[in-house]
């Protein structure tokens, strides 16, 4: 095109009209970074791509192609569901303006606002957004390592690890162990090892019924556990063992080559070990260097973190106050910082932030439970409001729904990610 | 459906059943007894803005393209409709433990906003 007056005119024009209020001009339309495309991040690329209509650049920077949920991978080893119902592509995000690169993001820049991934490329970005999920914590399992994860899988970032915990557990002699390192607090999706230990039950009581669980457990206490202890007595009687830590279960070893867990000083020879060391924020948010300790504070009411206004970290990796560490807590937040990031770069308005989540868990079939709160954003964390729980002795018809709605539930919630 | 006019007797059955008809399930509750919305709350205009940024709370759940898999649609309810459900989830006349936790922190204002917002969804 030949530059005259007019279509200089012009072209400045339409560049005017359709620039953002805040970043305008610079450097064109301003960018957005999300490394991780779980709850927090697929939704957080999805609405600030669908609500700012084009006016902000939006990169997402996830490393598998097909994405696995944690959330219903429990269901699959119960038999409930198939392996490739908990699989979604980013493909709808990319035909909806996300540009989706599949890559590892190795190095966060915060001078000079890139970020580095494994394939050698940098990315510029105005707002940063952080939803790497978890990691382990080094040495948290005596005897345990991530090379010895094929021995004794954890299965807790969803994928390859959970079908190979599938397959040790249709592999387990009759009448073998299974045993279960349930992690210490905080940790993703609290009640999610005793959903895990309910199916494998589930699974164990159809294909192999004199087979025994063992659960070495740190804590004293878990999540809804009054409804999981009752559906294990109702439905797996004499099949769990459950060890708190007032019973030694927090003095736990494992030798991965002799398939043996140490629980309190006693050996105990397991046919399958299923190892959820303590977790800590994904590994990129230390590299970003907003972590403080194991996890990244957050502001409550926007996600930004406390050591950088331009990086926003969501979900399991955030340190935020009183929601737990679920996906529907990732995809609430992700909402809230979407609306905050939108309009910091483009002027739109910005409403208060409001948070939820529901976790829902299966015990047998029809026999779903759930527990849920709403929170608000306070100066000084995300604060609880107002909650509630599933009661024990509920009827069969209450259980039955409350099951029924958590898959109407994961199709909602895997749609608001993925599109 | 449409609400022919604020007679309290029609509204009342008129919402019964397009809440059976939309969610697309004979299960749907049918009999909510009489609770009525007052005419204050129904005036209310909500702002459909605002409804968008709320409805963040809906649509981890409810499918925003009216799929019923589970969880029912909410998606083009009739702005009065859905105010009468929200509302009696709020009061707790109606039984749903997620329902009554999300409506009970909703002003009217906001309940408002939200069905401004899901009216004009198709």
């Amino acid at each position: 095109m030949k530059l005259n007056r007019r279509t200089f005119m012009g072209t400045a024009a339409a560049a005017s009209m359709s620039a953002p209020a805040v970043y305008a001009g610079a450097h064109g339309r301003p960018r957005v970074v999300v490394v991780g495309g779980g709850a927090g991040g697929a939704t957080a690329a999805r609405y600030i791509a669908k609500d700012s209509k084009g006016e902000i650049d939006v990169t997402l920077v996830e490393p598998t192609r097909t994405y696995y949920t944690c959330f219903f991978s429990n269901l699959y080893l119960g038999g409930f569901k198939d392996f490739v119902d908990i699989g979604h592509s980013y493909g709808n995000l990319a035909a909806n303006g996300v540009n989706v690169v599949h890559d590892w993001a190795v190095g966060v820049d915060r001078d000079t606002k890139t970020v580095s991934l494994a394939g050698g490329a940098n990315l510029s970005y105005d707002k940063l957004i952080l939803s790497p999920g978890i990691d382990f914590v080094d040495g948290a399992v005596n005897g345990w390592d991530l090379s010895a994860q094929n021995s004794m899988p954890h299965a807790y970032k969803a994928g390859s690890q959970t079908e190979l915990l599938k397959a040790q557990l249709a592999a387990m002699p009759a009448g073998g162990v299974f045993a279960m390192v349930a992690p210490p607090n905080p940790y993703r999706c609290p009640p999610g090892p005793y959903e895990r230990v309910s199916m494998v039950a589930h699974y164990l009581k159809n294909n192999n019924p004199t087979a025994k669980i063992i659960v070495a457990d740190p804590k004293p206490k878990f999540s809804k556990m009054a409804l999981f202890q009752e559906g294990w007595a109702n439905h797996y009687d004499g099949m769990i063992d459950w060890v708190g830590a007032d019973f030694g279960g927090a003095d736990v070893s494992v030798d991965p080559s002799a398939m043996s867990v140490t629980i309190d000083g006693e050996e105990n020879k397991v046919h399958v070990c299923n190892v959820i060391p303590a977790m800590k924020a994904g590994r990129i948010a230390e590299l970003a260097g907003v972590t403080d300790g194991k996890w990244a504070p957050v502001n409550a009411a926007d996600m930004s973190t406390k050591a950088d206004a331009n990086v926003y970290v969501l979900g399991d990796a955030s340190q935020q106050g009183d929601m737990p560490k679920s996906g529907f807590s990732a995809n609430s937040q992700a909402k809230v910082c979407a609306n905050a990031v939108r309009g910091a770069l483009t002027g739109s308005k910005v409403f208060p932030a409001k948070f939820s989540n529901t976790c829902w868990s299966l015990i047998s079939t029809n026999d779903g439970v759930k527990v849920g709160a709403t929170y608000q954003a306070t100066p000084e964390k995300i604060a609880k409001v107002d909650g509630f729980i599933s009661a024990t002795g509920e009827s069969a018809d209450v259980r039955q729904a409350t099951y029924e709605e958590s898959e109407g539930w994961y199709s909602g919630i895997t749609s608001d990610m993925f599109g | 459906m449409r609400i022919p006019e604020l007679n309290k007797r029609v509204f009342i059955i008129s919402v019964v059943f397009a809440h059976a008809a939309i969610a697309g399930t004979e299960t749907s509750e049918v009999d909510e007894g009489e609770f009525e919305v007052s005419e204050e709350i129904l005036a209310i205009v909500g702002d459909a803005e605002y409804g968008e940024y709320l409805a963040g709370d809906c649509t981890g759940c409810h499918q925003i393209d009216g799929s019923y898999d589970g969880i029912p649609s909410i998606t083009g309810w009739e702005s009065e409709s859905f105010v009468w459900a929200m509302q009696s989830y709020k009061q707790k006349e109606r039984e749903h433990p997620v329902m009554q936790m999300m409506a009970g922190r909703l002003s009217d204002e906001e309940i408002a906003a939200l069905a401004a917002y899901f009216e004009k969804l198709e």
